[in-house]
């Protein structure tokens, strides 16, 4: 399993989320994974679609108490 | 908006900025003059919601977007491409080539 860095997006508006998974994205190796915190709930349906999209891979997405943990596998 | 969240998920994206809105994009323009988008851009900006500019930024930084102004525009304004803010613009086009190039897409108009 690849390391797994935490990326705190909650309090930003949509695309912020996205925006940070993906500089996030960029400075991490194939394999490795990003959580991404976040309290915008557009968020929780817009990452995992950009993830398919662009071929990436979901790890997993689980609803906490008034934020939202995604966490994404760099594919490529 | 459309644009960035389109260039960052492997949609290429041109954007060709004609007339008014070159006015939005000049260096000189203050920030609470530059958006004259209602009652909604108001809220945005109150909210603290990234801006236009820095949604453009993230596009070319993360995504493939290229931003292009329009020759003509920048004629009649007596403009040089510094009167834009820095870092946004790829360079100047006529409407000609930007449609050419574009031929094979699809166009937004705002």
């Amino acid at each position: 399993m690849g390391e797994r860095t935490k990326i705190d997006a909650c309090g930003a508006y949509c695309p912020g989320p996205l925006m940070e998974l993906i500089a996030g994205l960029k400075l991490i190796n194939i394999g490795d994974e990003i959580e991404v915190l976040s309290s915008d709930k557009g968020s929780a349906k817009d990452i995992p679609e950009w993830v398919k999209k662009v071929h990436h891979e979901m790890v997993g997405i689980t609803q906490q108490d008034g934020y939202w943990s995604i966490v994404v596998r760099k594919a490529k | 908006m459309i644009a960035s969240i389109a260039a960052v998920s492997d949609r290429p994206v041109q954007v060709f900025v004609s007339m008014n809105a070159s006015l939005a994009f000049a260096k000189d323009t203050p920030a609470d003059k530059r958006y004259q988008g209602g009652a909604f851009s108001r809220l945005l900006k109150e909210k603290n919601a990234p801006d236009a500019l820095k949604l453009f930024q993230q596009g070319k930084e993360l995504g493939d977007l290229k931003m292009w102004v329009c020759s003509m525009a920048l004629d009649v304004k007596g403009w040089e491409m510094d009167h834009l803010v820095d870092g946004l613009f790829d360079g100047a086009l006529g409407l000609t080539k930007f449609l050419s190039d574009a031929e094979n897409g699809q166009f937004i108009t705002m």
